[in-house]
C-alpha cells in the first residue's frame, strides 16, 4: 500500500528533510472501465451462434433449382450468397432434415443385409413389427399432434379393423389383397363412432373416454365366441407371403412390405400435416380455438376430418396387420400395448413424424430384441418414458429447441447481470430527457467516481493535511481535479470570517443573488485547516455517492 | 328376478367404485393430475395387505391398516415422481398423465417381477357368516366391505369439511393459483392429497380383494371403472362421483342379472357415452368450469 512519492520541486529546497512521502499505490485510471466492460458470462463450448456448414458455390448454374413433380417444392432448401470477405460464392443447406431422412431410409432398406446371423430371425421379425407399429404411430401422431384430439383408441381402431377384415375374409374366403380395403371400411365406421364424442368432449375427458372404449373392445373381443375367445384371437386370414418362399425369404418379404407400409404412412403424414389441413389446425391449438374461430377457421371440421381420414388409414393398416400376422389378437386392445405405444410417441416427441419413427424404433428394439431381459425390459421402457417426460418438453427431438431456449435464458440472465446499475439514468428517465448527452455524461461520471473511490487512502488524506496547496502526488491530484471540476451548485467554499483568525465552510448556491449558506457552525483558526476540513467533506460526499 | 338382491349388489359395487372414483376425482381437482398410476397403487397396497396378513396378523384392522398405509406410501411415491418435479412446468396436465402412465408401467412390471404372476388371496376379514336383512341373505364380506367403505369415506369427507388441512385442499380445488397466493403450499397440499387418495385406493383394494384376488395387474380394470365413474360424475365433484357410482352400480347389477355378466362393460360404456354426450362435463360438472391447471 505504501508507495512513496518525491515532490519534483523538493530540489529547490534541499535543506528540508525527506523529500519522499508516502502515497497510495498507482492504479490505472482505466481499471474501472476495463472491469465494467470485461466479458464476464461463462462461455460454453457449444458457442452462442448457429453454425452452418458452408459448401463451395455452384459456378455456372447459379440460379438453378431442382424441383420435383407434381409440386414446386425444392429438393433441399439451399441458400446461396457471396461471402463478403472472400467474395466467393458459397451455399448453405438451411434444412438438412431431408438428408437425414434419406440416410435413415437407406439404412432401413439395408437392414436384412446388416442383421447379425445368430439373431437374424428375431431382428427381422422385430423390424417388420417396427414397420407396422411405425405406420400406426404416424397416423396416431396425426390425431394427437395435428388434430389435437387426445385419443387413446388408435390401436383399438386397428384391432377392430383387423378383427373385422379377418372375420369377413374367413366367412367369404376372400383373397389377401381385399383385406386392407375392407379394413378401411371398418376403420372409417369405427372412426365415425368414436369421433362423435370428440365433437363435444375435449382434452382429458375424451382421453379417458377413449380409454374406456379400448377396455370395452378388449372385453368384447375376449368374450365373443365368433371372434375366437377360445383360441386367444381370430386366426386364419389369407397371407400375402407365398408359401413357396424359404423361411428367410418370407421374413425379408414381410419386412419390406411393412417398410413400404411405413413409407406410405410417412407420405400420408406429410400430405395431411404439411398441407391445408395441417396449416389450419396449427392456427387453432388448444386454448386458442376461439381466436381461430373468430378468424373464420372451422377448426372443428378440420379436426374431425383429420380424425376420420386417419381412422380410415388405421383401418387399412389393420387389414394389413391381419394379412401379415394371419389374423388378429386381443393384445391390440390391452392396456400394455396402449402404454408401450404411448411410450413410443412420448419418447420421440409428440407432433413430429421423426419422433414417432424414432420412438417406435427404440421401444420395439427393447421390447422385441432384448427378449432375454423378461419383465425388466418394460421397466427399462417405463424408466426411459418417465425420464423423458420429467426432463424434456418435446421428447428426444425437442432437445435441440429446449437447449436453445435454455441457452437464450442463460444469455439474458448474464446480460442482466452485466448491466451495472447506479448513477446512470433509469430507462424512463433516459427516454424523457431532452439532452441525450446527459445519459453518457452520467455514465462516465459514475465510472470516474468508482475509480476515485479506490484511490482514497489514509496516506492521501495525510498528504493533503500536510500541505493542502502546492505539488501533490498523482492520486491526490486526480481527486482534487475532480473536486474542482464540479458544478457551482452546492460547491463548498471557504468564507473568511476574520483574516488569519477565523475561517468557515459554506456551500455556494450556484445562483446569482442568492447568498451562500453556512454548512457547519465550526470556525477554523487557519486557512490550511479550513482547506483540509473542506477536502474531508468532499471525500465523505464522494464515498457516500 | 330378485330386486333386493340387485339392490344389495348395486350398493356394494357402488361403495367400491365410489371410493376409487372419489380418490381420482380429488386428485384431479386439487392437484390437476390425472392419476393413471392409481391401478398400480391399488395393486401395491393389495400386496402390502397380503404381506401383513402373511407375516404379521390376520386381524381385520391390521390388514386394512396395512393396505391403507401402503396405499398412502404409493400415493406419496407417485406425487414425488409425477407431481413435484413438473407441476410448475409447461404442459403439466399432459406430462403428468404420461408420467403416471410410465409409473404404472414400471410399477406393475416390478410387482410382476417380484411377486410372480400367481394371484394371492387375502384372508376373510369379516368372517363367513351371513345376515338376514329385508328378507334376503347378505354374506358378511359384502356387508363388511360396504359398511367399512361407507364409514371410512364419511370420515374422510367429514375431515375434508372440518379440518384445517381439508380447508386447504378445498381451496386448492376451487382455485389453485389463488390458494397459492394466500399461502397454501402447493407441493405440501399435493403430498397430503396424494397420500389421502392413495389410502383410499388401498382401502378399496383390500375390500375388493374380499371378492376377487390380488395380482400384479388387478388394478387396471378397477382404475378404468373408477375413472369412468369420476368422468360421469364430473371430475372434481364428490357428489357427482357418488351419484355416478350409484348409477353405474345399479346398471352393473341390473345388466348382470338381466342380460348376463359379459354385457356389463358394454352397457356401462354405452351409458357413460350417452351421459357424456348429454353433459360433456359429467353429471355434476359445469360446462365452462373445466380446471385450468
Amino acid at each position: 500500500m505504501s508507495n512513496t512519492w518525491i515532490d519534483p520541486l523538493s530540489g529547490f529546497e534541499p535543506e528540508k528533510a525527506s523529500p519522499a512521502q508516502p502515497t497510495a499505490d498507482y492504479v490505472s485510471p482505466q481499471t474501472t472501465w476495463q472491469e465494467t466492460k470485461r466479458f464476464k458470462p461463462k462461455m460454453y463450448l457449444v458457442g452462442r451462434l448457429r453454425w452452418y456448414i458452408k459448401w463451395p458455390g455452384h459456378g455456372a448454374r447459379l440460379w438453378h433449382r431442382t424441383r420435383y413433380w407434381p409440386t414446386r417444392r425444392r429438393v433441399l432448401n439451399i441458400e446461396g450468397e457471396y461471402n463478403p470477405k472472400t467474395s466467393r460464392r458459397e451455399k448453405t443447406i438451411l434444412d438438412r432434415r431431408p438428408i437425414y431422412w434419406m440416410l435413415c431410409i437407406i439404412a432401413m432398406v439395408l437392414v436384412p443385409l446388416l442383421a447379425p446371423e445368430d439373431m437374424r430371425n428375431t431382428v427381422l421379425t422385430a423390424a417388420a413389427v417396427f414397420g407396422i407399429y411405425g405406420a400406426i404411430n404416424l397416423c396416431w401422431m396425426l390425431i394427437v399432434g395435428t388434430a389435437g384430439i387426445f385419443s387413446l383408441a388408435s390401436y383399438a381402431v386397428v384391432g377392430a379393423a383387423a378383427y373385422g377384415s379377418t372375420f369377413i375374409a374367413i366367412q367369404f374366403g376372400l383373397p389377401w389383397w381385399l383385406l386392407p380395403p375392407i379394413g378401411c371400411l371398418f376403420g372409417l365406421a369405427f372412426g365415425v363412432l368414436i369421433a362423435l364424442p370428440a365433437v363435444r368432449l375435449d382434452g382429458f375427458y375424451y382421453a379417458l373416454l377413449s380409454l374406456g372404449v379400448v377396455e370395452l373392445g378388449r372385453v368384447y373381443v375376449i368374450q365373443s365366441k365368433e371372434l375366437g375367445s377360445a383360441t386367444g384371437g381370430l386366426y386364419g386370414a389369407p397371407s400375402y407371403i407365398p408359401d413357396a418362399f424359404t423361411q428367410d425369404g418370407q421374413l425379408v418379404l414381410g419386412y419390406y412390405a411393412s417398410l413400404a407400409l411405413m413409407l406410405g404412412a410417412l407420405f400420408f403424414y406429410r400430405f395431411i400435416n404439411g398441407k391445408r389441413l395441417g396449416r389450419v389446425l396449427r392456427m387453432a391449438p388448444e386454448k386458442r380455438e376461439a381466436f381461430a374461430q373468430a378468424c373464420g377457421v372451422d377448426f372443428l371440421r378440420a379436426r374431425v376430418t383429420v380424425f376420420l381420414v386417419s381412422s380410415t388409414v388405421l383401418g387399412f393398416i389393420g387389414g394389413f396387420y391381419a394379412t401379415h400376422f394371419g389374423g388378429a389378437s386381443p393384445n391390440l386392445f390391452s392396456f400394455d400395448t396402449l402404454l408401450l405405444s404411448l411410450a413410443m410417441l412420448v419418447i420421440g416427441g409428440i407432433g413430429r413424424a421423426e419422433g414417432a419413427i424414432a420412438g417406435t424404433a427404440i421401444v420395439v428394439f427393447i421390447d422385441r430384441v432384448l427378449v432375454d431381459w423378461g419383465p425388466m425390459r418394460y421397466v427399462l421402457i417405463g424408466t426411459i418414458m418417465l425420464l423423458v417426460v420429467l426432463l424434456l418438453r418435446g421428447g428426444l427431438f425437442g432437445i435441440k429447441q429446449q437447449f436453445r431456449a435454455w441457452r437464450n435464458k442463460k444469455k439474458s440472465e448474464h446480460r442482466a447481470f452485466r448491466a451495472e446499475k447506479g448513477g446512470e439514468m433509469l430507462p424512463e428517465e433516459a427516454t424523457e430527457t431532452v439532452d441525450k448527452d446527459q445519459i453518457f455524461a452520467r455514465r462516465f461520471d459514475k465510472m470516474q467516481r468508482d475509480f476515485l473511490k479506490r484511490i482514497v487512502t489514509p496516506e492521501v488524506i495525510a498528504e493533503h493535511q500536510r500541505r493542502p496547496l502546492g505539488q501533490h502526488s498523482e492520486a491526490l491530484e486526480r481527486l482534487l481535479i475532480y473536486f474542482r471540476r464540479q458544478g457551482q451548485v452546492d460547491k463548498y467554499a471557504i468564507l473568511v470570517a476574520k483574516e488569519f483568525e477565523s475561517y468557515k465552510i459554506v456551500g455556494l448556491s450556484g445562483h446569482r443573488g442568492t447568498a451562500p449558506r453556512l454548512v457547519e457552525d465550526r470556525a477554523y483558526p487557519s486557512i490550511s485547516e479550513a482547506y483540509h476540513a473542506l477536502f474531508l467533506r468532499r471525500i465523505q460526499d464522494l464515498l457516500e455517492s | 328376478m330378485n330386486w333386493q338382491y340387485i339392490a344389495i349388489n348395486a350398493v356394494t359395487l357402488a361403495c367400491m367404485y365410489g371410493t376409487l372414483a372419489i380418490g381420482l376425482s380429488l386428485t384431479w381437482s386439487s392437484v390437476g393430475l390425472v392419476n393413471m398410476a392409481y391401478g398400480f397403487t391399488f395393486a401395491l397396497s393389495g400386496y402390502g395387505a397380503w404381506l401383513a396378513a402373511e407375516y404379521v396378523s390376520e386381524n381385520a384392522f391390521v390388514v386394512i391398516g396395512a393396505g391403507v398405509l401402503v396405499g398412502a406410501l404409493g400415493g406419496l411415491l407417485v406425487c414425488a415422481l409425477a407431481f413435484i418435479p413438473i407441476h410448475d412446468k409447461p404442459n403439466f396436465a399432459l406430462r403428468g398423465m404420461i408420467a403416471t402412465l410410465a409409473i404404472s408401467l414400471v410399477g406393475n412390471q416390478a410387482l410382476l417381477w417380484y411377486f410372480g404372476p400367481r394371484a394371492k388371496t387375502l384372508p376373510r376379514l369379516f368372517g363367513t357368516s351371513s345376515v338376514d336383512m329385508f328378507g334376503i341373505r347378505i354374506t358378511a364380506d359384502k356387508l363388511g366391505a360396504s359398511a367399512s367403505a361407507i364409514v371410512l369415506l364419511t370420515l374422510v369427507l367429514l375431515w375434508m369439511r372440518s379440518s384445517r388441512r381439508g380447508l386447504e385442499i378445498r381451496a386448492m380445488m376451487m382455485n389453485p393459483h389463488a390458494a397459492s397466493i394466500v399461502g397454501i403450499g402447493v407441493r405440501q397440499t399435493g403430498l397430503f392429497v396424494m397420500a389421502l387418495t392413495g389410502g383410499l385406493a388401498g382401502l378399496a383394494s383390500v375390500l375388493l380383494a374380499q371378492t376377487y384376488y390380488v395380482a400384479p395387474f388387478s388394478g387396471i380394470t378397477p382404475m378404468i371403472k373408477g375413472l369412468s365413474i369420476a368422468l360421469v360424475g364430473g371430475l372434481g365433484s364428490v357428489t357427482g362421483a357418488v351419484i355416478g357410482a350409484m348409477l353405474l352400480g345399479v346398471n352393473e347389477a341390473l345388466t348382470a342379472s338381466l342380460l348376463g355378466g359379459q354385457y356389463v362393460l358394454i352397457t356401462q360404456f354405452l351409458l357413460i357415452i350417452v351421459i357424456l354426450l348429454v353433459r360433456p362435463r359429467g353429471i355434476a360438472g359445469i360446462l365452462d368450469k373445466a380446471r385450468e391447471a
